[in-house]
């Protein structure tokens, strides 16, 4: 399902046509699936389907006289439910987007901050790269950095910024860090010399931004020995799985959740107290759709006991993105001003139907997401979001 | 006096095939090439050679230049060696003094370099120009064919190639899997474009499969083993124990009043799981044979060995026999006709459709039963949640065109959609709304059905359904929203339904890849069989005299399985009627005389054609069990075994031929 890369690798929207990728785009059959399966389709003068159309006519410069394609959130439901297998949110929509962001008459506010941000200081919210490290003086257990221990290390942390910086994030990263201690996993994080993976700024892999962090981390990788990455962002673990490897990264990459899964039986034991309760989960885009992880998330949550796993309407390949992708994080404003729904709000309201006590999720944007969306949606009953690194981590306490 | 005066004389001819041979390689090149070879006296091109006109040359060559070989390049022997056989030997020559050389297949359409494929060309006619030289004057022998018919399926194309057979005269075998025939046609209600009622035009058919005195019908059996060949098939059945005993049984049905489980509570396979049948069951009112069954996963006699067996105490004609046995019938049949049908789509496997997940997700099939007088709700159209639907989405092209799962177009659902819609329409007066992509009615009367459905008021929205769950602002939660783009108006519509059908494609059974080994057939990778050309012979297959009907060989509607069943009844009687059969005479045979009598080629025979004559103290091949392995033959110690059209010369010199070896300078006729 997943595009080839050598098959995409230097296409523009000019040669798109002629790779192996356009030979799909020539076999749309204009189903419209695309289009009903996008979160904000009904918001787009150009929903997929029809960008397919433009580019198969030669028109597709009309698409750029809208904002249709910066309202794409890459949550990839077009692309997994195309039945041509077209890859929409890999490819066609990215170069689309591209061309619209530059040909906007004002990139709203917010973005461009963001993406300054990230090509600034290294993270999108403007913090200041000298204090990336500092959640690790909030911990108990020990965190090797390596800049300031270089000794090659079986597993390196791909910490990324939102859990760096964002306090909600940095929770979960104390309860990544007891975890994996008590795993007696030999880690390492890069502290303050990581910077943003880049995937979010990344608009399209063209852009320079994009290729400067590429760059960047791939020079601080080079620096150290390790067997593998690990990382709890899944939009980070989509930039090097994907982006990355575009770029010569050869490294090995993989979520917590299925790292953790893989030291499941060495962790069992270590699960000393019930928690009562019921849970729902929201598949992440990027760690569900885009990568496969739907079983994993489910299975780490129910090795806890007394935890009580609801379903959502959507889930798995069917869930409903938070809205924070493809820089959408950055876009909650302008989606505002445009009078269109937040999608951590549509979201939200499925969980809360649920009845669940806690919304568990294994992505650092969408703790601040649905935590700011459970105060919209003025929710009586206590529901709490938590990234379920915290559960396990709150199941493991004496 | 004769030129031949002894000498070999070859005739070469390549066939241009319009562009398909000439278009890559250089005929003329080849003519001229081949003129140079030893013992070539005639060296020809012409556009198509398989014409009458590029047969009369051949002959026209054979008489005038007294030629007593003949080689033609040009397609697949497969296609054309019979058409050139013929013409030799028409012209008074043996027609095994003709080879065959595949530059079409093999060379040209394979290759885009045309100076390699010329050159290509020039080894392989070498090569047959070489071999031709050793070849023999041989008889085909010919064997007869048993006159009985296996048929494999009770649907109605198993039923219709069944009858056909039985009414002219020949003796059938119907093998069905379950213990009614009828098939999947059985279930459906209405059928397009027509609106006949699909018991009344099937019930007839199944009682004269039934009462035929041609017809032996095996249900609730399978095909266990099949040997032999075209003619001579030798098949193993086994009949399952149905635990009620044929001939005693009339349908009374007192058996299930009588059953320890008061309230029926399983899976009732041919309601679609919609009403629940006990242990004991008859399949549907009109099953045939009116016989009941016990289905041992769910009768708790044979689940604990603890019952009261009311069933068998109720039967006064003592027809329930719970000790019952397999049986296993061995029959010998000439042809066997494969009708062993589809399965309709998993639903379930297109997750975000809710199949599974949301009671009010009916697949179409289902509707069928649930708007059927004899289904599980007399015909009137009652969800599960025991409401009636006011508004139904009708969801087209589930499970097919679509990489995910099939990339195929099912061809009826369209039509049974449409169907569904009439019918449903009739039934709850509800608003219909129809998702599709593409409406295909091609067909006589089925565009014309299309236009009756758009009178009606069915809609149509032409859009892929992409998502479908509960409705919120619905108190129940019961309504479900169908989410599409549609694509003509250009907007996201999200459509509120009471019930929602997916009209799911006909994809293969699951075993289709053991039946096909079973008979030797062959599949695509998808499991749909494979007809052996499938304009020109679509119902046979690649294995002679076995051949296909109905949805095994790929989604048809009704009409064109009972046209398709009818044509390989025809094939089976054609077939049947000439009474024998030729044989390629590439058989094996003892050259007695250097034979050790050995015995060690007997036990290697896979057809069990070799036997040992006590006497004469040697080997001995029977021609008609023959198939021409050659495995004897290479195993010989002694090497005193020859297969025809094999012989060791004509083997090295084709492959010296095809080396450039130039071994020899003039061969003396044989």
């Amino acid at each position: 399902m997943i595009v080839e890369l050598d098959a995409i690798r230097g296409v523009s929207l000019d040669t798109i046509y002629d790779s192996p990728e356009g030979k799909l785009i020539q076999t749309c059959i204009q189903c419209g699936t695309c289009s009903g399966s996008c979160p904000y389709g009904e918001y787009m003068e150009y929903p997929p389907r029809r960008i397919i159309k433009l580019l198969q006519h030669g028109l597709i410069e009309k698409a750029f006289d809208t904002d249709s394609m910066l309202k794409c959130v890459n949550c990839y439901a077009c692309m997994m439910k195309c039945p041509r297998e077209i890859h929409l949110t890999e490819v066609l929509l990215q170069l689309v987007k591209e061309q619209t962001v530059i040909k906007l008459p004002v990139v709203p506010a917010e973005l461009q901050k963001a993406l300054e941000n990230n090509y600034r200081y290294g993270n999108p919210m403007g913090e200041s790269g000298r204090k990336r490290a500092n959640w690790v003086q909030t911990t108990t257990v020990p965190i090797r950095i390596l800049s300031q221990n270089p000794e090659p290390v079986d597993v390196l942390w791909f910490v990324e910024s939102y859990p760096a910086f964002h306090p909600r994030g940095q929770d979960t990263c104390r309860a990544i860090a007891k975890i994996l201690n008590a795993l007696g996993i030999d880690f390492a994080i890069l502290g303050n010399e990581e910077k943003s993976a880049g995937e979010c700024g990344l608009l399209s892999w063209e852009s320079g931004l994009a290729e400067a962090l590429v760059d960047y981390n791939m020079a601080i990788f080079s620096k150290y020995k390790f067997n593998r990455i690990i990382t709890s962002d899944p939009h980070a673990l989509d930039a090097f799985n994907f982006r990355y490897k575009m770029y010569g990264f050869k490294g090995s990459i993989t979520h917590i959740v299925p790292f953790i899964m893989e030291h499941i039986d060495k962790l069992k034991p270590m699960i000393h107290k019930t928690l009562g309760y019921s849970v729902t989960y929201h598949d992440s885009c990027c760690l569900g759709r885009h990568n496969g992880y739907y079983e994993e998330p489910r299975a780490l949550l129910k090795s806890i006991p007394g935890i009580k796993l609801i379903e959502m309407v959507h889930n798995r390949i069917n869930t409903l993105c938070c809205g924070g992708g493809g820089g959408g994080m950055w876009l909650d404003t302008y989606f505002k001003s445009q009078n269109m729904e937040r999608l951590s709000d549509r979201r939200i309201r499925e969980a809360i139907d649920t009845g669940a006590d806690v919304l568990a999720v294994a992505c650092p944007y969408e703790i601040p997401r649905f935590e700011d969306a459970l105060k919209v949606a003025g929710y009586d009953k206590k529901m709490v979001v938590k990234d379920i690194m915290e559960l396990v981590s709150e199941a493991m306490e004496e | 006096m004769s030129k031949t005066n002894g000498k070999i004389r070859i005739g070469f001819y390549i066939c241009h095939c319009g562009t398909n041979i000439a278009g890559t390689v250089d005929v003329q090149k080849v003519v001229d090439y081949a003129s140079t070879l030893p013992n070539v006296v005639v060296s020809k091109h012409y556009k198509y050679m398989c014409s009458d006109p590029g047969q009369e040359m051949i002959q026209k060559d054979i008489k005038e230049q007294e030629l007593n070989r003949v080689v033609v390049a040009a397609c697949s022997p497969f296609l054309h060696e019979r058409t050139f056989r013929n013409a030799t030997s028409q012209a008074g020559l043996n027609q095994f003094y003709f080879q065959m050389v595949n530059t079409r297949e093999q060379n040209a359409w394979v290759h885009l370099d045309p100076e390699a494929s010329t050159d290509k060309a020039m080894d392989l006619v070498r090569s047959a120009i070489s071999r031709v030289v050793f070849h023999k004057p041989l008889e085909q022998k010919t064997v007869p064919i048993k006159p009985d018919v296996l048929v494999v399926g009770g649907g109605i194309a198993g039923i219709h190639a069944s009858l056909t057979l039985a009414n002219a005269g020949k003796k059938v075998y119907l093998v069905e899997r379950v213990p009614t025939i009828g098939g999947h046609m059985a279930m459906f209600d209405k059928t397009f474009p027509t609106l006949d009622c699909a018991a009344c035009i099937l019930t007839p058919k199944m009682s004269a499969v039934k009462n035929h005195p041609n017809i032996t019908m095996w249900t609730y059996s399978e095909v266990e083993k099949v040997e032999g060949y075209v003619g001579n098939f030798k098949v193993k059945v086994k009949r399952k124990p149905r635990y009620i005993i044929d001939d005693l049984c009339v349908g009374c049905l007192d058996c299930i009043e009588a059953c320890v489980y008061k309230e029926p509570r399983f899976h009732d396979e041919f309601n679609q799981g919609l009403s629940k049948r006990k242990p004991v069951y008859m399949p549907f009112p009109q099953a045939t044979p009116q016989l009941v069954v016990i289905d041992p996963e769910t009768c708790i006699w044979f689940k604990t060995g603890k019952c009261k067996q009311t069933c068998v105490e109720s039967c006064e004609r003592k027809a329930v026999d719970l000790n019952q046995q397999a049986t296993y019938k061995e029959i010998e049949v000439g042809t066997i006709i494969v009708a062993t049908g589809f399965k309709p789509f998993d639903a379930s496997k297109v997750y975000y459709y809710g199949y599974g997940t949301y009671p009010n997700v009916y697949t179409a099939l289902e509707v069928e039963r649930l708007i059927n007088a004899s289904g599980p709700t007399s015909g009137e159209v009652i969800m599960r949640d025991g409401s009636t639907p006011k508004s139904i989405a009708i969801v087209h092209c589930v499970g097919s065109r679509d990489k995910n799962t099939n990339l195929w177009c099912s061809r009826v659902c369209c039509l049974y959609s449409l169907k569904l819609a009439h019918l449903l329409k009739e039934h709850t007066h509800a608003d219909i709304y129809n998702f599709y992509i593409d409406i295909r009615t091609p067909g006589k009367l089925m565009d014309e059905f299309y236009t009756r459905m758009a009178e009606e008021g069915v809609k149509f929205i032409r859009g892929r359904v992409a998502d479908i769950y509960p409705d919120t602002s619905d108190e129940e939660h019961r309504r479900l929203v169908v989410k599409a783009e549609d694509t003509l108006i250009r907007e996201i519509i999200k459509v509120p339904v009471d019930m929602v059908v997916l009209s799911t494609g006909l994809v293969p059974r699951d075993d289709a890849n053991d039946v096909r080994r079973l008979f030797n057939i062959t599949c695509s990778t998808e499991g749909f069989f494979i007809e052996r050309h499938p304009k020109l012979a679509p119902v046979n297959t690649f294995t002679d005299g076995i051949f296909l009907a109905g949805c095994c060989q790929g989604p048809k509607d009704i009409p064109d399985t009972v046209a398709q069943a009818g044509a390989a009844a025809a094939e089976a009687l054609a077939l049947i009627d000439l009474g024998y059969i030729e044989l390629e005479p590439n058989t094996a045979f003892i050259v007695e005389e250097e034979c050790s009598g050995c015995k060690s080629c007997v036990p290697l025979c896979p057809y069990s054609a070799i036997s040992y004559n006590e006497e004469k103290k040697k080997a001995n091949i029977n021609e008609a069990l023959c198939k021409g392995c050659g495995t004897c033959v290479a195993s010989c110690p002694s090497g005193s075994i020859k297969q025809n059209l094999f012989e060791d010369e004509e083997i090295y010199s084709e492959i010296d031929g095809i080396l450039n070896y130039n071994i020899y300078e003039e061969a003396v006729c044989c």
